[in-house]
């Protein structure tokens, strides 16, 4: 790797002066002192030549630079002392005494170089870099006990909010990079080494050296059609060139999760005394009924296993990392686990000085089982005045809802599946300075899943005549060719570095799907088909919508530094995706960025406050093709079959389906980014703030169309026909220093979104409905995208008289919700609705401590959002009586009793959607706290250790917020479904809560 | 050295002719054709293709929304029937069609009309695309005939429904397609069902595999119908007696066979719905027994259009055909005691005290069986002989021969005596008016809760009168309104109907 930092110079023929009036030393200006000193300054680790070095007579304006063989030659006088900097080495100052020969070796600027960024088809200097990128240190992900490294930057990267809506086991996180700019596929694309993917649960954390966050244009547009929802770039582990003895890592951690809180619903006796109100007489005697915490029936402790192995090391022509990784969590809820088992094997060998080889391969078979995903949604309806058990041990009918106990026992489904990621590349250094790399790579996936629900009876609403079997096949492949060129020449004080590529990118997919029924034995044994127990309609068998396509891209990049102190970065892609059609298939994607190392001006060197002070600019062009790519299409479906014949027979029918729009093109995001990074005393204090503007065009949206036109109830057509922006400022500030032996760092990042719909083609919006179809949020023009839609409500009617006076409804009565006129027009009818809120959050923050004493450290991380609200969507469909929020506690009964919490009702009117479920879902979180030992560096090699640690950490300790939920972090897709998560985002099913996690762990070097 | 220059030489050599000659492949490359469907622009081109889209056609008659939007408002708007189900169940999105409180934004109707011009596409894209294919002419004909017969089914409720509305005769519409006026729909309807009388098939003439498709009888029946909208009675007679003279059908000697599974494809049936015990439409099922099956036990359905207390008063006494169409709570149906659904009351009193419903439900729709699925097995009846019969009959007394118009009338009467001397004696009238009157009131009971009543009220223009005291209103509940999800997409091009 060290090879690619190392500046390395050609033969041209011209050397060009830089801008900085340096005079050259000519014979004329020699003095009778002055002698003629002459060397040559070689590289001190290759001992290459190095050209364009500026060797400077100390305290003067006076002095030259080496040519193309490395030679100078400088008149100066026995007392003067030359000064040889270039850029990436260490500048020395040596006096020349008596000396007229002089060579010098310059050794490579160590901290420079560890501030290399991983960037988009190749590294740049942090102190170069014109773009927003974040970067996240390997060891930063493992500070989490999950399967998915991207859980672990909650509150660590300004810009980047990720939230787990889910505690379901091998569960992702919902990842949301500055703000959401579509209604479709929000998500960032992911580049593991090399290799775009759309997911990366399959990575484990402990394998990953680094990860950067590209944000704005200037980092993303040389991934065009595919960067605008943001780009995380994975580097995963290398064996080190130093390190030719292996390191053999070995670590494990235990951890518990429980429950973080439950919600706080009636018990048996208040229940019926509420029943008893509604109905009246429904229960005797309120005192006689059985109590059932549903919620503690469903929920338990789970430990997870987090274990894993590697062994990185070199010899002088192979670099290695070998590391195998085991993962079993198995989840509060019953039937519920996620256990992986991954390997990753990464080479590189050197062929020759100028040409290597190498692969980089995850293999990862993993099984996952899913529990009723409704199973928090039943317990949290389910009357409490049921046993959930009978005399008999059978299960009790539960009114409404069903018996969760019975729907989790005969809930048998499972993933199994195999993810391989990994591509072969091999580089060539052609000349000095250009390197040509060709990269293959590939993502495959295996997966099956079955499910098997046995012919049960709880009740007539809860029961299943004939045993169900269900297996779905999915196999996906996608591969990724790559050959790029690079170019970097230092030329005195200019720097270049050029990129062209040329890549190719193709996915496939097959889905099937078996269906049987009445399987002779229950038994995981008899899972299997044969002719007499499939239900051949329900076959189904297709490509994945999203995983069907080809593309082929060029790239070009320039980074142009003069002097250290302007940077420039120009570049341009260019996609052809075989998602849209012929016409529509090209997409140019520039951008450009400027920057000011403002520390590196002559002005800034008496500064010695700052350390580091630059002001970096850019605009560019992005897109989000992340759509299926059947949309274009105007298919034939063929389920139209008719029945004929005296001997009653279906006869199979095909016609056409619902138009498509051949004139789809992908999602533009113009973005402008201004960032300033500073650092203060020392390093001590490092900051960096940007302020960043998103205007996406052309969102795709399904538009419904006019029923004449013959598409069929509710039909939509996809059409480029939005307009979203997103702003605000994300900044990143720490402090790291220490008091005599105790280090100590402190550092905090925040967000800040505004994000509203500028166009939205359509009537009324398109927004997201609950189970009883009404809808719940509603993105239209002015509004944050999936704002929450409902009526809103001013308190309760608390007399005939004033119901009289104030617009209502027929089905509004006294005791009941006050609905706004929000119209004005005299009476409440649908349109009165208007917005009551929105999921997306004003300001998204995390702060994190660290201290350390003598191999004791502390670690605290704090995360949290405000300004968003949540949809208690939980609480309001209610075509039965089911259980209540203890808030009915408050009801009203009898004027002047509240006015707010209306009468009790078993559902109807005053659960509608309205303000009344809103909540405010700020909430502040501490995230994880860790108490680690290393032990003392002699200790441990007694132990023939390198090192060792121990730790305790508790993950989701403590959460500050008003939200009533199980947890703050909503994304809202209903339970089951597969939808964006952006029209649906902060909606709250009670969908699986994530827990408290205590663990414990172990990290030993050998 | 040299040899190691040798050796990346040929790397760079490889990776470059790799390089030209994928870039020389990339038209190709980036084609990713639909998979697993064609596309319209491949459909159809074969004759087994012209066949699939000619059932296709059919299949929209499976379609729950194509049973007036899921409900049958048509029915609930008359006087003879109420909501059903639960008083809870759909009240605020079927209820309002009881009383005429209905309103534009009611999905049911975008529902039914989507659901229609759906049919009316794929009849287009039969009537379109078949001729050019290479295939058996006779076949060929008949399959744009069929497609020709269903286009007039389709817009023939759509023009009853909501009068003139945009003429789609083309499977690639115009996105601003103004309303055509009730009369250019009605030329359409009466075009497409000449064409179709001079290539289908009689009944008979089908194989046993294909009965069930659209007859020349089905076509002229039909035909009469429309011209007895548009009160061209000299049309509605031809027609009419074309169907009665041809001597291929008769009435079921029991009435109930008119409906029931017995009677599936009979004598009588002169266009049904085929149909199959499947709860899903994609296995033939069809929801339309469903959504007025038996509520709660036997659980058949949702026990919607409830037979209104009017309409059993309405039958003369003793006519059989009161319990034939009516289920009563304790009846017993082939072996199965209708217990009904506890939600729902037996009685429903206004504040007076008044009788305004007793649980009921609709027994033309009845299957046996006990469970939901058998429920989707019932063959809706389009078209029966019965009711060509009753066509004849009003279009000869409209046409000045009462004579003849009570023979037709009267074998109607007579089967449903039943040989009951006592019950339901032959008329003899032959005042015009008087005699209209009797035939319309032989409609309602004979084919009550069959989707006429409403309908008949409003083309005699009885309805300001009877259904007056429901809610009607005069110049407006002749038409419904223009879903207004219609009017909004097409941006208010289109005129709403009259007070809407």
């Amino acid at each position: 790797m060290r090879k690619i930092f190392t500046i390395v110079s050609i033969a041209i023929a011209t050397v060009s002066f830089t801008g900085k009036a340096i005079s050259q030393a000519t014979p004329q200006d020699a003095t009778s002192q002055n002698t003629n000193i002459e060397g040559t300054v070689t590289d001190a680790e290759t001992g290459e030549q190095l050209i364009g070095v500026t060797i400077q007579i100390k305290g003067t304006t006076v002095g030259t630079i080496t040519d193309i063989e490395g030679h100078y030659l400088i008149q100066a006088s026995p007392d003067d002392s030359l000064v040889f900097s270039f850029i990436g080495y260490v500048t020395q100052t040596i006096g020349v005494g008596n000396r007229t020969l002089l060579d010098v070796q310059l050794s490579t600027d160590v901290e420079t170089l560890s501030e290399v960024v991983i960037v988009g088809y190749g590294t740049q200097r942090k102190s170069d870099l014109t773009g927003s990128v974040s970067s996240i240190r390997g060891k930063d992900l493992t500070q989490i006990p999950s399967n998915n490294p991207m859980q672990a930057l909650q509150g660590k990267v300004a810009g980047v909010q990720v939230t787990s809506s889910t505690g379901a086991p091998g569960a992702a996180p919902v990842v949301r990079i500055r703000g959401v700019g579509t209604f479709n596929n929000a998500s960032p694309i992911y580049v593991v080494d090399g290799v775009i993917l759309d997911d990366i649960s399959f990575l484990n954390p402990a394998d990953i050296e680094s990860m950067e966050i590209l944000k704005d244009a200037s980092a993303t547009a040389i991934y065009g059609s595919r960067g605008a929802n943001g780009v995380v770039l994975v580097t995963t582990k290398q064996g080190s060139k130093e390190d030719k003895a292996p390191i053999v890592t070995v670590s494990g951690e235990y951890s518990i999760q429980k429950l973080h809180k439950t919600i706080d619903l009636l018990n048996g006796r208040e229940f019926a005394t509420v029943a008893n109100e509604i109905n009246p007489g429904s229960y005797n005697n309120v005192n006689a009924v059985p109590n059932t915490d549903w919620q503690s029936l469903i929920f338990r402790d789970a430990p997870i296993h987090n274990y894993q192995v590697s062994v990185a090391g070199s010899s002088p022509k192979i670099q290695y990392y070998v590391g195998v990784g085991y993962f079993n969590q198995q989840g509060i809820i019953p039937k519920s686990s996620y256990e992986r088992v991954s390997v990753r094997l990464n080479n590189t060998f050197h062929l020759a000085d100028n040409v290597r080889l190498g692969s980089n391969i995850s293999i990862t078979p993993y099984k996952q089982q899913n529990t009723n995903a409704f199973s928090p949604y039943i317990a949290y309806r389910a009357q409490p005045v049921v046993s959930p058990r009978q005399m008999d041990g059978s299960y009790s009918p539960v009114a409404g809802v069903g018996n969760v106990l019975a729907d989790i026992n005969y809930t048998n489904n499972f993933d199994r599946a195999l993810r391989s990621v990994g591509n072969v590349f091999g580089e060539v250094d052609i000349i000095k300075g250009l390197t040509f790399r060709s990269s293959f790579g590939a993502d495959l996936e295996l997966k099956k899943n079955e499910s098997f629900t046995p012919a049960f009876f709880v009740s007539p609403q809860q029961q299943n005549s004939t045993s169900d079997l269900n297996k779905t096949n999915t196999d996906r492949l996608s591969w990724l060719w790559e050959n790029t060129l690079n170019y970097t020449k230092d030329i005195g004080k200019h720097r270049i570095n050029a990129l062209v590529g040329y890549t190719m990118q193709e996915a496939s997919s097959e889905f099937l799907k078996v269906a049987g029924e009445n399987i002779i034995r229950n038994g995981e044994d008899f899972w299997y088909f044969d002719a007499s127990n499939t239900v051949g309609n329900l076959t189904e068998n297709r490509v994945e919508l999203d995983q069907n396509y080809s593309m082929t891209s060029y790239l070009f990049r320039l980074n142009y530094v003069f002097d250290r102190r302007y940077l420039f970065t120009g570049s341009l892609r260019r996609d052809a995706s075989s998602k849209f059609s012929k016409e529509n298939r090209v997409g140019y994607f520039p951008a450009i960025a400027l920057g000011w190392n403002i520390i590196n001006e002559a002005f800034m060197q008496d500064v010695s406050l700052l350390t580091n002070l630059k002001l970096r600019g850019s605009w560019g062009i992005v897109g989000n093709e992340k759509i299926d790519y059947s949309r274009r299409f105007s298919p034939v479906s063929n389920v139209f079959g008719a029945v004929f014949g005296t001997n009653e027979t279906l006869y199979p029918g095909s016609s056409y389906g619902v138009s498509g729009n051949p004139d789809l093109t992908w999602e533009s995001t113009y973005q402008t980014d201004v960032g300033l990074e500073f650092a203060l005393f020392e390093n001590q204090l490092k900051g960096e703030i940007d302020y960043y503007r998103k205007r996406t065009d052309d969102i795709l949206i399904s538009l419904p169309v006019a029923g004449y036109l013959g598409n069929g109830v509710g039909a939509t057509i996809t059409y480029n026909a939005a307009e979203v922006l997103n702003q605000g400022i994300e900044y990143n500030l720490g402090w790291s220093s220490e008091i005599n032996d105790v280090t100590y760092s402190i550092s905090a990042m925040g967000t800040t979104i505004n994000n509203k719909a500028l166009k939205v083609m359509g009537t009324g919006g398109p927004g997201d409905r609950l189970f009883n179809s009404a809808q719940t949020t509603r993105t239209v023009p002015g509004l944050p995208i999936g704002a929450f839609y409902g009526y809103k409500t001013d308190g309760i009617f608390q007399n005939q008289t004033e119901l009289d006076s104030y617009p209502h409804t027929s089905q509004a009565g006294v005791g009941d919700l006050r609905f706004v006129d929000v119209n004005g027009d005299g009476s409440l009818t649908p349109d009165d609705r208007t917005n009551i809120g929105s999921s997306i959050p004003d300001f998204i923050y995390g702060i994190n401590l660290e201290v350390g004493y003598k191999g004791i450290g502390l670690s605290v991380d704090f995360q949290g959002q405000a300004g968003n609200e949540i949809y208690n969507a939980k609480e309001t469909v209610r075509p039965d009586l089911y259980n209540f929020e203890q808030h009915v506690f408050d009801r009203w009964r009898g004027e002047g009793t509240s006015n707010t919490e209306p009468r009790a009702t078993a559902g109807g009117y005053n659960f509608q959607h309205s303000s009344r479920f809103v909540q405010d879902g700020s909430f502040l979180r501490l995230r994880s706290a860790t108490i680690s030992y290393d032990l003392s560096q002699s200790v441990a090699e007694k132990a023939k250790m390198k090192s060792a640690r121990i730790y305790i950490r508790g993950t989701n300790l403590l959460t500050w917020t008003k939200f009533t939920g199980y947890s703050p972090e909503v994304s809202g897709t209903q339970p089951g479904a597969t939808g964006t998560g952006v029209l649906d985002n902060g909606i709250d099913y009670g969908t699986y809560p994530v827990s408290t996690v205590y663990s414990f762990g172990l990290n030993l070097t050998f | 050295m040299k040899k190691l220059k040798n050796i990346y030489s040929i790397y760079i050599k490889t990776f470059l002719i790799l390089l030209l000659v994928t870039l020389g492949s990339c038209n190709d490359f980036l084609e990713k054709p639909l998979q697993g469907a064609l596309t319209q622009e491949t459909f159809p081109t074969t004759e087994r293709d012209a066949l699939l889209a000619t059932n296709a056609v059919y299949n929209i008659m499976l379609r729950e929304n194509y049973n007036y939007g899921l409900f049958p408002i048509i029915d609930i708007m008359s006087d003879d029937s109420r909501k059903g189900s639960n008083p809870g169940d759909a009240a605020a999105t079927v209820g309002p069609f009881e009383n005429f409180t209905h309103v534009a934004t009611e999905e049911t109707l975008s529902r039914w009309w989507s659901t229609l011009y759906e049919g009316v596409k794929r009849a287009n894209v039969v009537i379109e695309r078949v001729p050019s294919i290479q295939m058996n002419e006779q076949l060929k004909s008949r399959y744009i005939a069929e497609a020709n017969f269903l286009r007039a089914v389709f817009y023939f409720d759509l023009v009853r429904a909501w009068g003139g509305v945009p003429k789609v005769t083309t499977t690639n519409t115009s996105r601003n397609l103004p309303r055509a006026s009730q009369e250019e729909i009605y030329n359409l309807i009466e075009q497409d069902l000449l064409a179709a009388i001079q290539v289908l098939p009689q009944k008979t003439e089908y194989a046993a595999a294909d009965v069930g498709r659209a007859s020349k009888g089905a076509a002229k029946a039909l035909l009469a119908k429309v011209y007895l909208y548009q009160k061209d009675f000299v049309n509605a007679e031809k027609y009419a007696l074309e169907v009665i003279n041809s001597g291929l059908y008769d009435l079921e000697p029991d009435f109930a066979n008119a409906n029931s599974k017995a009677g599936e494809h009979g004598q009588e049936s002169v266009f049904e719905i085929g149909a199959l015990g499947e709860e899903s439409i994609t296995r033939g099922g069809n929801q339309f027994g469903n959504v007025q099956g038996v509520r709660g036990a036997p659980n058949k359905g949702w026990g919607f259009n409830r037979p209104s207390i009017a309409l059993m008063n309405s039958f003369e006494q003793g006519d059989p055909r009161l319990d034939k169409t009516v289920i009563y709570l304790g009846e017993v149906l082939d072996g199965i005691t209708i217990s009904g659904d506890t939600d729902t009351p037996n009685e429903t009193r206004d504040a007076n005290g008044n009788l305004i419903e007793i649980e009921t439900y609709n027994q033309k729709v009845w299957t046996p069986g006990n469970d939901v699925p058998s429920a989707f097995g019932y063959n809706r009846r389009l078209i029966r002989y019965a009711e060509v019969l009753l066509i004849a009959a009003e279009a000869l007394n409209e046409n000045d021969k009462p004579e003849d118009a009570l023979i037709y009338l009267n074998d109607v009467r007579e089967r449903a005596r039943e040989g009951n001397p006592a019950i339901l004696p032959d008329r003899t009238e032959t005042d015009k008016d008087v005699l209209r009157d009797l035939i319309l009131h032989e409609r309602r009971v004979e084919l009550a809760l069959e989707g006429q009543r409403f309908w008949d009220l409003v083309r005699t223009g009885k309805a300001p009168s009877v259904l007056g005291p429901l809610g009607f209103i005069e110049g407006k509940h002749e038409l419904l309104p223009i879903p207004q999800s219609e009017m909004d997409l097409t941006q208010n091009i289109w005129e709403q109907n009259p007070q809407w």
